[in-house]
């Protein structure tokens, strides 16, 4: 099981609202920065990252550790991740299952994995070597995905829920994510959330998506779409109100917008949460 | 769900990591590598929405147009300057040369000045363009430092002054330039017309690229404070600078002067760190 802070509901630091979120104290819970953004140790990203943690929690979600690649673990952004977090003392650490290099080369993205006992087995020794390193447990957080491979022997989510057992890690639920799969891969979305075990869910993320032809694509760059707010209710009738990022990047609208749209999910939350005392 | 025979995870990913970030999309790129589409279908689960080939394609596009929109974002005037085309065909070769070695997408431009370079034969000053362009991007991101001020340098006392140190802002650079591109850069910069340099630069000259608070400043050297700036970006003191520029000029007084004038014009710029 997992400890999760009653942190409430957060949006992404992003450049282009630096200056607007010190000047104006926006009524957020807390903020999300992504650690690669943050890990040179001078400079202006970090001075206002120290800004920030003065007023708010701070959660780190990363996108580089690339979990399930073959590559070896990149030991010294493990140990820039390491020196981030103990200078900024995050209510949460994260970051994806997936993988993103190889050879060497890094493509930048969020990569899909085969569910295979063997990657499950590869990616756990990773996971327990991070939070290892980190000395803390860290959230993995479900990626959107346009292929499945024809070698996977087990659901994504059997394949989630057993890395959280055998490496004690948490989950980052990211609903949009589940939404978008679950449409490119044709499975139940409701189902994929009922058979994620209560109490390993840390986190839930919520985003817009666009269409591309048949597929649905994680853009970041929308509203979060109706049919994934009613998913996120499902959701937090089943874990709890459990932290919830809204993830805004591209087509950034002003931080007013984003602020609303995290306060639409705290509305929601409690709704659900009413209902269900 | 299927069999759990099939390519161990190492050969997974190689294949998928060579077929997303190849040159061309995925089914071009199968044909070059003389695979048939079963290759791709062998691995990857198509549907009557979306093929196997297509469902890879999605990752092909991204990982190119990502890092395209990075290179476009740290490189606006070398995009202006050979325009949207070029610059995506330079971006598709740059990625074939120089794939992406660090974890960070910020760094993914670095090699791209040099590979300019070797390219731009018509236009040789293109590189100079790039290097200063990079030079900026990476001055941004480098770490604070208060300024050392005039009135910090006027309690030093005089006996003092030949050991004391002169040390740079983190936050700067200096960019030797065999073309004189700034005209260039501040053209485009304006929006203006500019006339493409057609002799190299005079031997020596260099730029001085440096952050002031969030805004980051450069402006072109000559080969004197070029000399100067290169002893002080190693950090180095006041009796060193002196000595240094007596090599050059007749009396130790003319150097005590040069360095004097080199000092005001840094302390002015606020290209000094402050001591710790």
């Amino acid at each position: 099981m997992i400890e999760v802070p009653a942190i409430g509901h957060g949006i992404g630091l992003r450049t282009e609202h630096y200056a607007d979120v010190l000047a104006t104290n926006p009524p957020v819970d807390w903020f999300e920065v992504i650690s690669d953004n943050f890990m040179e140790p001078g400079g202006n990203p970090r001075r206002v990252l120290r800004a920030v943690r003065e007023r708010w929690p701070v959660v780190l979600h990363g996108v580089s550790l690339s979990l399930g690649a073959v590559d070896p673990l990149n030991e010294r952004y493990l140990d820039a991740l390491d020196a981030l977090a103990r200078e900024v003392e995050p209510a949460i650490i994260s970051d994806h299952l997936c993988w993103g290099s190889h050879g060497g080369a890094y493509a930048h993205d969020l990569l899909p994995l085969p569910f295979t006992e063997e990657a499950l087995a590869h990616t756990s020794t990773r996971v327990l070597r991070v939070q290892d390193r980190l000395k803390r447990q860290i959230l993995v957080e479900n990626v959107s995905s346009y292929v499945a491979f024809t070698q996977s022997t087990m659901p994504e989510h059997e394949f989630l829920a057993a890395l959280a057992a055998r490496t004690d890690c948490g989950l980052l639920l990211d609903v949009n994510n589940v939404f978008v799969s679950a449409h490119n891969h044709a499975f139940d979305a409701r189902a994929y959330l009922d058979a994620i075990p209560v109490g390993r869910v840390g986190q839930f993320h919520l985003a817009g998506h666009s269409q591309a032809g048949a597929l649905l694509l994680d853009t970041h760059d929308h509203p979060v779409r109706d049919e994934v707010w009613d998913l996120y209710a499902h959701a937090v009738a089943r874990f709890g109100a459990v932290p919830t990022l809204i993830e805004w990047d591209d087509k950034l609208p002003s931080l007013a917008r984003v602020v609303e749209e995290s306060q639409r999910a705290k509305k929601v939350a409690r709704e659900v949460t009413r209902v269900a005392r | 769900m299927s069999r759990a025979d099939g390519p161990t995870l190492a050969e997974l990913q190689r294949r998928f990591f060579e077929l997303v970030t190849g040159p061309e999309d995925v089914a071009k790129e199968l044909v070059t590598r003389g695979l048939s589409e079963g290759a791709v279908a062998d691995i990857i689960a198509g549907d009557a929405r979306a093929s196997a080939v297509e469902r890879l394609d999605v990752y092909a596009n991204m990982y190119f147009f990502r890092i395209l929109d990075v290179l476009r974002e740290d490189y606006p005037k070398l995009l202006a300057v050979v325009g949207d085309d070029a610059f995506h065909d330079l971006a598709t070769d740059y990625l074939q040369a120089h794939p992406s070695r660090h974890p960070s997408l910020r760094f993914v431009g670095a090699a791209l000045p040099t590979f300019v370079a070797t390219r731009a034969r018509e236009r040789p000053w293109l590189g100079a363009l790039a290097a200063l362009e990079w030079a900026r991007v990476d001055v941004f991101d480098r770490a604070d430092a208060a300024p050392l001020t005039r009135d910090a340098l006027a309690t030093a006392a005089p006996e003092d002054f030949a050991a004391l140190p002169l040390v740079p802002v983190p936050a700067s650079a200096l960019v030797p330039a065999t073309w004189n591109i700034e005209e260039i850069w501040r053209a485009l910069e304006d929006g203006r017309a500019y006339d493409p340099p057609t002799a190299p630069a005079a031997p020596g000259h260099a730029i001085l690229i440096w952050r002031r608070g969030v805004t980051v400043h450069h402006r072109a050297v000559a080969s004197a404070e070029r000399r100067a700036l290169e002893l002080l970006l190693g950090h180095t003191t006041f009796g060193a600078l002196c000595a240094a520029l007596g090599d050059e000029v007749d009396s130790e007084e003319e150097a005590a002067a040069r360095a004097v004038e080199f000092l005001g014009h840094w302390l002015a710029d606020e290209l000094l760190a402050a001591p710790e």
